[in-house]
């Protein structure tokens, strides 16, 4: 491949201007150049090629045939800050993404009899392509005046190239990718220059040296995903690509580029995340990710081992051990109900059987008294408390619409839709700043199933809440703050991938709403949903592993999403329909695969580590990790044993059957 | 046909459970599932259908009722051409919400002229025996606000669903012919796109 003399676009984009009236004397002072700019990699050189729309069709170029010179935009709208003409290079990065968002609904396409007059300039504008190969570069400055505009500046002879202006983003972009090929750094004297030096490998190496130290080369990579291994650009570009390695016969797939304007007018409003986390040059927007190992899952956990794991008190010998076998192959369903309590945190690790024992009094005395405070609530009372009554409403029509093809909850009569109802209820008692929000019946339903105790289930249940009560606030600020994760972890796993979503007005993530608010209990079978759910209370094998999956489940469906360019409607039905198709083995083989592949990454950047907790030695701080609280919950255990043994007899509760059929 | 939307998109808004989600697979799928699981987040299906001679895909869009998920749902009332307010005859409350829901809908749809909007009413349930709306109240609450069709479905056993839908595309259709083309990119978009509509119904 590296003999390979086919050009091949590496980056390109369409709505870059030049603006030669402040270039030269002479011109006419109207005239903008719209073109499009490229990386190109031919012959072992890499280029930076711009190119003004009308430009005849180069015959060697057939890469690049079909694109459409319609696509003269005009700025229908005003730049929203232009007075911030002088930013650093280090917001002007976040800040520019934003505009991606304004752009898109800014431009339009003219209608040809306007964009007639703007036409006949071909001789004029052709003047203006030019092509230069990276290693001639000698610095790149970046300014910005409301939208971002590069300058290229040659070595030899050292002169300018005529400014470069994004007007409709896509200078990140173009840097990122050209960071493949050159090292640009930041220029001591001035912040808006980025100096530019080529390895002096040679450049038709470069695809193998972006793994460096990875025997696996990447155009092995390529062959085998063409998605993973094409970074950056624009979709188009992906489909340019992926179309020349599968031949000629196949380009008619590409999209109209009307569509793509079309499609990018579909601006969701209303919820608003703020990606731009992580300011100027912490934003790197690519990782090069060496090859997924093969991971192999194991047996489920069986009672027998279980008991071997537990001393002559009843105590887990070891902790991390036992986590370790849960992650790697679950559990059998006869261990769940006892060990589920503790991957949950209701039960201490270190406790022995007696203490446990101690404390399930203990807590079915508190669950019965918060029980008996809704129990006790007359009917006027009621009519005087609307969030009571609004509770308890929804958690009526709720119950009967959760699991209701279970046998643990089908039929008219069945006492788990009891248990269910009351457990809910009694939540609304123990959290009633909370009370009852959608979902959490789907996350009570397969505790309480594992458990078929009321009191067992509360705790447990309780404990998963612990975990998931951001999500169901009222700001909803868990949800948001896992949408940006998995947006920041997406966009530096497959940039293409993520490119491909915004285009689509889909950056967002939206359609993994759903995922998240309810750990996929919705996506997959109910016995699926135990599976995953214990492997995700063990911790391991780091912290927001449930991203990693969301991971694991778009690197299935990319393909298929792009190949067939769903747009925003397309993505979310797709993914919506998804439900009940999905294998849970192989997308945690896949997840953890790819929890392998980043924590081997040599330069990861922060925003991930800290995401999935890697940065620091230590372990990370999830609820389920009972580490660090272990101590303060081994006293407070000591402490309800002493005073629980007293009450004993007076618990008029303790002996009762929690669980009636 | 080429001067008309060939993609309706239509959305199900009204208290949790009234039976949004039912209405819309009783109408898409001829199918009723007394099981069926709460809506979390947000759905739609299509439908294709022939009204009046055009032909016509029918975008029915399936939202989460409860307040908590308003942020949610919100964005996806954007670009609708007709909103089905929709409630359940055996529950007073989800009726004195219809206001609070065609506000709601108003405001994040962005529509300009509220009064000229295609609203059709539904009280769902009919086939449950204690009703707390009676169908007098609930014609005088569309009378007053804005006389808007009012149909008595149920889900259940099929009365009235296709009828209340193909309203819907009637009312949208008769607007079309009076201001003809709304020059929205909302409306531009839905024009577009009946291609990939069609790939993804099927």
């Amino acid at each position: 491949m590296a003999t390979d003399s086919a050009l091949k676009v590496i980056f390109e984009h369409e709505g870059v201007f030049i603006h030669p009236n402040t270039e030269e004397e002479g011109t006419e002072p109207d005239l903008l150049v719209s073109g499009s700019l490229r990386i190109l990699e031919k012959d072992a050189e890499v280029l930076v090629d711009f190119r003004p729309l009308e430009d005849p069709v180069d015959p060697s170029n057939m890469l690049c045939a079909g694109q459409d010179s319609s696509s003269v935009v005009e700025w229908a709208q005003c730049p929203k800050e232009k007075h911030q003409s002088h930013q650093l290079l280090e917001t002007q990065q976040s800040y520019e993404t934003e505009w991606d968002m304004l752009n898109a609904v800014s431009f339009r396409k003219r209608s040809s009899a306007r964009g007639e007059g703007l036409l006949n300039h071909s001789l004029e504008r052709s003047r203006w392509a030019f092509s230069v190969s990276v290693s001639d570069l000698r610095s790149i400055t970046v300014k910005d005046e409301g939208w971002t505009f590069v300058i290229l500046q040659q070595k030899e002879p050292s002169t300018s190239l005529p400014a470069l202006h994004f007007h409709q983003g896509g200078s990140r972009e173009f840097l990122d990718n050209l960071r493949r090929f050159a090292l640009l750094t930041e220029s001591p004297e001035d912040e808006t220059c980025l100096e530019v030096s080529t390895p002096n490998r040679a450049l038709s190496q470069s695809f193998e040296n972006l793994l460096d130290d990875n025997s696996f080369g990447l155009i092995h990579k390529f062959r085998r995903d063409p998605y993973v291994a094409t970074f950056g650009g624009l979709s188009k570009v992906t489909n340019y690509i992926y179309d020349a390695l599968r031949g000629a016969e196949e380009q008619q797939q590409q999209r109209p580029p009307e569509e793509v304007a079309d499609l990018l007018g579909e601006v969701i409003p209303g919820l608003e995340i703020n990606q731009q986390e992580e300011p100027g040059f912490e934003v790197i927007t690519r990782i090069d990710l060496g090859m997924r190992p093969q991971v192999t899952r194991r047996e489920p956990l069986s009672a027998d081992r279980w008991s071997k794991h537990l001393d002559m008190e009843g105590r887990v010998q070891d902790v991390d051990q036992l986590k370790h076998e849960v992650f790697k192959g679950g559990l059998c369903h006869a261990v769940r109900k006892e060990l589920w309590k503790f991957l949950l945190g209701y039960f201490p690790w270190s406790s022995t059987s007696e203490e446990r024992r101690c404390l399930q009094r203990v807590k079915i005395d508190e669950y019965f008294r918060m029980k008996l405070q809704w129990k006790s609530v007359s009917e006027e009372q009621e009519r005087r408390n609307s969030r009571l009554r609004d509770f308890r409403s929804l958690i009526e029509k709720d119950v009967d619409r959760t699991d209701r093809t279970n046998w643990f909850y089908e039929g008219l009569n069945n006492p788990g839709l009891t248990l269910l109802h009351d457990i809910l209820m009694t939540y609304c008692m123990y959290d009633f700043d909370l009370g009852y929000v959608q979902g959490m019946s789907d996350l009570l339903s397969p505790i309480l199933y594992v458990m078929e105790n009321e009191v067992d289930a509360f705790w447990c249940f309780v404990s998963f809440m612990d975990q998931m009560h951001q999500n169901f606030e009222e700001q909803m600020q868990g949800m948001k703050t896992q949408l940006i994760q998995l947006s920041t972890l997406l966009r530096l796993l497959d940039l293409t991938f993520w490119n491909y979503l915004e285009s689509q007005e889909s950056g967002y993530l939206y359609f993994c709403f759903r995922w998240l608010l309810i750990r996929f209990k919705r996506e997959l079978s109910f016995q699926d949903v135990l599976r995953l759910w214990e492997v995700m209370w063990t911790g391991l094998p780091c912290q927001n592993f449930h991203l990693l999956i969301c991971c694991s489940i778009l690197d299935s469906e990319k393909q298929k999403i792009m190949e067939e360019n769903f747009g925003f409607n397309e993505i979310l039905k797709h993914i919506n329909e998804l439900s009940m198709k999905l294998n849970i083995e192989e997308i945690l083989q896949k997840a953890e695969g790819l929890f392998h592949q980043i924590r081997s990454c040599k330069d990861l950047p922060h925003s991930i580590s800290s995401i999935l907790g890697l940065d620091t030695g230590h372990q990370r701080s999830d609820p389920t990790n009972a580490g660090a609280v272990a101590a303060s919950q081994r006293a407070h255990l000591q402490n309800i044993c002493s005073n629980g043994l007293g009450r004993e007899n007076g618990s008029q509760n303790s002996g009762r059957p929690a669980f009636k059929s | 046909m080429a001067a008309k939307k060939s993609t309706l998109k239509v959305i199900l808004l009204g208290d949790g459970g009234v039976g949004k989600s039912s209405l819309m697979n009783r109408y898409v799928t001829n199918k009723f599932d007394a099981h069926l699981f709460h809506t979390i987040g947000v759905e739609f299906l299509n439908k294709e259908l022939t009204v009046d001679g055009y032909k016509v895909t029918l975008q029915i869009w399936d939202t989460a009722g409860q307040e908590r998920f308003r942020s949610l749902r919100t964005p996806f009332y954007r670009g609708s051409d007709c909103c089905l307010l929709t409630f359940s005859v055996d529950d007073s409350q989800s009726f004195l919400n219809l206001s609070n829901w065609k506000k709601e809908f108003i405001y994040y749809a962005d529509i300009k002229e509220p009064e000229k909007f295609p609203f059709v009413v539904l009280g769902n349930k009919v086939d449950v025996a204690e009703r707390q709306v009676s169908s007098e109240e609930a014609r005088e609450w569309c009378q007053e606000n804005g006389d808007y069709p009012y149909y008595e479905t149920s889900a259940k056993d099929a009365t009235n669903v296709a009828v209340a839908f193909e309203e819907a595309v009637h009312r949208v259709l008769a607007m079309d012919d009076k201001t003809d083309y709304l020059i929205s990119t909302d409306t531009v978009r839905l024009h577009r796109k009946p291609r990939s509509a069609t790939t993804c119904c099927s």
